[in-house]
């Protein structure tokens, strides 16, 4: 009975742990707009020109993550079904432009377009967001497809070879399979599309995003502001809450193989599938890094002494603090998605989901207003905010990517050990624990990477000295020599490679002793 | 289970025994851009001793960092100076209380006009507003000699402007409103749009959009201007407006506020000080072009003098208030 | 004399109802076999009289006492003494051989928990194995490791879960053989899962013919076979 009632406690404050650091800053802030503003003014937002601009943001952001869907599926068919050469190099460069901040890309596309058309008119409009969204977030969805294609059971496309050619097997047996990993690609890159503004600022598209932080920056207009988050908000939570309920027993992601029988083809004519892939890497990675090192180059003096004197610092800072967001993130996902999975306890997933769609700008006002007292400002005044905000960015991801690896272990493992007379503890960590490593790793990774290129909030909420990498890229770029920011930007752009260089070679020893599961 | 944890808690007084804060610090929030504040920061702690906590942002970029932190903490203040690139911001601040007077001997150098009068904010190395052009694409006697001109049609389609609801050019369009009225000033701006003026995301952008020859000129600042010369000789810059009857351009000091409230006061005073000497402004000179208010401070040859610019007759307080007046308008004209 | 009496035992998932009043005593030191069609029920009894799922209705005793009730459990699945071979066999795949069965030996001595799974491979005739890991192993071989982790233990209550489903007959006959003669040495009480009805009638035990839930016949072989019952009928003429 007593450890009954530990146990409830424990799991109580761990809710309410989640709930007091991410959720309450943002129902406080909500709150006081609904209770603060004048009641004409409350639902003004909600305007014929605000609903054609969430009209316009929406299709623009549901192009982008339909258009990185389909490149995202056609990269994982290619290399995940099909023995290829090369195709565990083409696995990792074409994960390389999710590492990268959307708006320096941006910068180095144009330049590149410049350079190559002679003209920029083209790419300053939705065409051009698109475009760059696009490629940003294709690898996301090529992961998620490609676990996904990974675990089909080979005998399902044999049976479908049986009676049918392998384009009708393709498109009537197999991509239905793998329909909820695709609709969650796809929602998550809508949401990522439609909270990024520094593309649509950057190119002059005006989009519902732009409009809110117009409202805080420009106008410091923050009970709008809120008012029109909340539209985004209710948005993104209609499409999240219709993907958990139609889609959440499906598989999400994993890059694990366990139980993988999946088919894979032999190809003789590789060349053309080379050549796809290849035209795929040149556009979303080798035009946009060869631009970085020509801008790098171009300036009347090579700057990456310059360039590593300003960024050294802020990137050993980086990560450090990635790092140990990234802990956070993954252990706090593993509690969320052992609560939903094997508790069928909700809460601590929805917590998270809703932190996820929260405008970056509107987390970090939150994040100001509940944590800038006397009493909370050993949070506010360290990098304890930092990781909070990383938490509240990207628990959800981690719980997912989790979730999924705990569905692929079977009950009745637990249940053997349970019969056996092994405590719950034990179980946990010598039965459950070491068969969702590789999930686990996956998720660290991801969430590093995530952690140390977050901007839309740490810049509002890093504390005053703390330096960090794309934070010191964003400020310096505004008015430093294009050659410097490019140099920074490519040094960025290595001291990522180097851990995810770093991650893959771990990661191939983790995932080789759990091959056999 | 104790490994994975005791490693966890390990990792974590790592991280946070990195971070140990210092009691004799100031903390500086700034809008001016960090390649040309930083140095300046960095001199201070080197000189003082006093460690610098630095928040830094760019009013340009339309992050909203620093204004925003600076309202939302109001009721529990981090920061303890507020350093702008333009008295605009300092103004918006005043207006919700944030700012606090200081008077030293340093701010008494600095001439009234560039001062708010109860000392709110405090002037000094002051940016102007010019026409940045490609040699390449159209010369000197050929640009417009005022920003009237712009709306002629021999530049349809030319010229390129920064977003003007952000940063100096915010300020340079209240400006414009305050001097011609708003009729004369929405006119100027109604035809700037039909004559295809194209819209820069930042000062930054027009300097990178006339530099790489895309448009062949641009209005921008003066810091923006030299950084673009220092990268390539195929841009110059001209002051607009300086006929002897001409309205004169934009003159933007950086501004300089005490934050209402501040945790470290003293070495508020001590940075505040610091920034308003000759030497900063030589620094500002040296590395931005910025322009001394303080007299007899040196320069290098290549900075002009604001003795010889001719500047826009400006109330500061006056346009700050115009500026909040003008934005839905400027809003809708972005959008038209 | 009774192990395991389930009193009128009704059992759901969700809306589905998985058993409609079952009741049945298992006797002490006997095979029970449980045949069915698929999606019977069968699993479920297992699942209940392991304590891994409590009943909505119905009374659960062991050795008279009850364990568990009315959606209550008294009895913790480890305290009753149970071994449970189940369906996918659940072999840890991390673990090799040797740990998976000597996981829940409670013995301190590493020595004497050397000399206990020893003992018990060898006469699985699998004491080469030890050092492999479940995926190294063939089918039979697995399903003999699944069952000697659950008799390591000692327990009183064997519940096996179609353990032999997908092997050959001759290596079925071998494993039934050896859970005989473990059987007579141990005294434990098995039930045995099965949708073969075949597998049933090659052997002297209490058979239970269930169908959607209920039962709709027991007792020996001889008996199942003269049953007037329709379904028993076209089950057992399959």
């Amino acid at each position: 009975m007593a450890a009954k009632i530990g146990k409830y406690i424990s799991q109580f404050t761990l809710v309410l742990l989640l709930f007091v650091l991410v959720i309450l800053p943002l129902l406080l802030l909500i709150i006081q707009w609904l209770t603060g503003a004048d009641k004409a003014v409350l639902l003004s937002f909600i305007s014929r020109e605000t609903l054609l601009l969430v009209s316009k943001s929406l299709l623009l952001s549901s192009v982008a993550a339909f258009l990185a869907t389909v490149i995202g599926t056609v990269c994982a068919l290619l290399l995940y079904k099909f023995r290829l050469l090369f195709s565990g190099f083409f696995k990792a460069a074409l994960l390389l432009p999710l590492f990268v901040s959307p708006y320096i890309f941006a910068v180095a596309w144009k330049d590149g377009f410049y350079w190559v058309f002679g003209n920029t008119a083209a790419f300053y409009s939705v065409a051009g967001v698109i475009l760059v969204h696009t490629l940003v977030f294709f690898p996301l969805t090529m992961l998620i497809t490609g676990s996904a294609l990974s675990r089909v059971h080979a005998g399902y496309e044999e049976a479908g070879f049986m009676i049918v050619s392998f384009r009708k097997m393709l498109f009537k047996i197999l991509l239905p399979l793998i329909r909820p990993a695709l609709t969650i690609s796809f929602l998550l890159v809508l949401i990522f599309s439609l909270s990024d503004f520094s593309v649509p600022a950057f190119f002059g598209v005006n989009t519902f995003t732009i409009e809110v932080f117009t409202q805080f920056s420009a106008f410091y207009n923050y009970q709008l502001a809120i008012g029109q988050s909340v539209l985004l908000l209710v948005l993104c939570l209609f499409l999240m809450l219709a993907e958990i309920r139609y889609l959440s027993d499906a598989p999400f992601f994993s890059v694990d193989i366990r139980g993988s029988v999946s088919k894979r083809y032999d190809v003789e004519k590789q060349l053309i599938f080379h050549a796809v892939l290849s035209v795929i890497l040149f556009i979303a990675l080798l035009l946009p890094v060869f631009m970085l090192v020509i801008q790098s180059l171009s300036g009347r003096m090579l700057f990456f002494e310059q360039a590593w004197e300003l960024i050294g610092p802020a990137a050993f800072q980086s990560v450090k603090v990635a790092f140990t967001g990234a802990l956070l993130v993954t252990a706090t996902g593993l509690w969320a998605a052992w609560m939903q999975e094997r508790r069928q306890f909700r809460l601590p997933g929805l917590l998270l989901l809703f932190s996820f769609i929260v405008p970056s700008t509107v987390l970090g006002i939150a994040f100001i207003r509940h944590f800038n007292t006397p009493s909370l400002n050993f949070i506010y005044g360290s990098v304890l905010i930092l990781l909070i905000t990383y938490l509240a960015r990207f628990g959800f991801i981690a719980s997912r990517i989790i979730g999924n690896g705990i569905k692929q272990v079977p009950a009745s493992f637990e249940d053997a050990a349970r019969i056996m007379g092994i405590s719950p503890a034990t179980r946990f960590y010598r039965i459950t624990l070491p068969l969702l490593f590789p999930a686990l790793f996956t998720t660290f990774v991801l969430s590093f990477v995530l952690c140390l290129g977050e901007l839309g909030t740490a810049i509002m909420v890093y504390p005053p000295g703390t330096e960090l990498m794309p934070v010191k890229i964003f400020t310096i770029s505004a008015n430093a020599p294009q050659a410097l920011t490019s140099s920074m930007t490519l040094i960025n752009f290595a001291v990522v490679l180097v851990f995810i260089l770093v991650f893959l070679f771990i990661g191939k020893i983790i995932f080789k002793k759990f091959q056999y599961v | 289970m104790n490994k994975y944890f005791s490693g966890l808690i390990a990792v974590l007084f790592l991280i946070l025994g990195g971070c140990q804060n210092n009691s004799n610090e100031v903390v500086v929030y700034t809008t001016v851009d960090q390649i040309f504040s930083e140095p300046i920061l960095k001199d201070f702690e080197r000189e003082t001793g006093i460690r610098v906590r630095a928040v830094y942002d760019t009013e340009e970029t339309k992050s909203t960092g620093v204004m925003n932190r600076l309202i939302a903490e109001k009721n529990m203040p981090q920061s303890d100076v507020f350093w702008s690139g333009d008295p605009v911001r300092n103004g918006v601040l005043q207006s919700k209380g944030i700012t606090e007077s200081f008077q030293s001997e340093q701010t008494g150098m600095i001439p009234a006009h560039f001062k708010e009068a109860n000392d709110n904010w405090i002037g000094f190395s002051a940016r102007a507003r010019v026409l940045i052009y490609n040699k390449n694409l159209i010369s000197a006697a050929s640009l417009p000699t005022s920003i009237l001109d712009i709306v002629q049609p021999q530049y349809k389609d030319k010229f390129t402007l920064a977003n003007p609801l952000f940063g100096t050019t915010t300020f340079h369009m209240a400006a414009v409103f305050s001097l011609w009225g708003d009729q004369g000033a929405m006119q100027w701006m109604d035809g700037l749009k039909e004559n295809g003026v194209i819209i820069a995301s930042s000062n930054g952008d027009v300097k990178k959009r006339v530099m790489n020859g895309e448009v062949p000129f641009g209005l921008t600042d003066t810091d923006d201007a030299f950084e673009a010369m220092k990268e390539s000789s195929d841009v110059g810059f001209i002051f607009p407006d300086q006929q002897t009857d001409g309205t004169g351009t934009l003159i933007m000091p950086n501004a300089i506020s005490l934050i209402k409230g501040a945790p470290n006061a003293e070495n508020a005073g001590k940075l505040i000080n610091y920034l308003l000497s000759s030497e900063t402004e030589t620094k500002l000179a040296m590395s931005c072009a910025q322009m001394p208010l303080i007299s007899g401070t040196k320069t290098p040859e290549n900075v002009p003098s604001l003795d010889d610019i001719v500047a826009m007759k400006v109330d500061y307080k006056k346009t700050s208030e115009k500026l909040e007046e003008i934005q839905p308008w400027l809003k809708q004209w972005l959008q038209k | 004399m009774y192990k395991i009496i389930l009193e009128n035992i009704a059992h759901s998932y969700g809306d589905k109802q998985v058993l409609s009043d079952f009741s049945f005593s298992f006797e002490q030191g006997k095979t029970t076999y449980l045949v069915g069609p698929s999606g019977c029920g069968k699993t479920t009894v297992l699942r209940l009289i392991s304590g891994l799922e409590t009943p909505s209705q119905g009374i659960i005793k062991i050795d008279g006492k009850i364990v568990s009730a009315e959606g209550k459990t008294s009895v913790a699945p480890h305290q009753r003494q149970t071994g449970f071979v189940f369906q996918d066999l659940a072999l840890w795949p991390h673990f090799t051989v040797f740990n998976n069965i000597a996981f829940g030996l409670k013995e301190r001595k590493a020595s004497a928990i050397k000399e206990k799974v020893s003992e018990i491979l060898k006469l699985f005739g699998i004491a080469d194995k030890a050092k492999k890991y479940p995926h190294q192993l063939s089918g039979g071989q697995k399903q003999m490791v699944a069952i000697a982790r659950s008799l390591v233990l000692e327990p009183d209550i064997l519940l096996m879960d179609e353990p032999l489903a997908n092997i050959d007959i001759k290596l079925k006959e071998s494993i039934l053989q050896h859970l005989k003669i473990l059987q007579q040495q141990l005294n434990f009480t098995m039930i045995y899962v099965t949708h073969e009805h075949s597998e049933s009638m090659n052997v002297e035990n209490c058979i239970v013919v269930m169908n959607a839930g209920k039962i709709e016949a027991s007792g020996s072989k001889e008996e199942i076979a003269r049953s007037e019952n329709s379904f028993v009928k076209s089950f057992i003429n399959f």
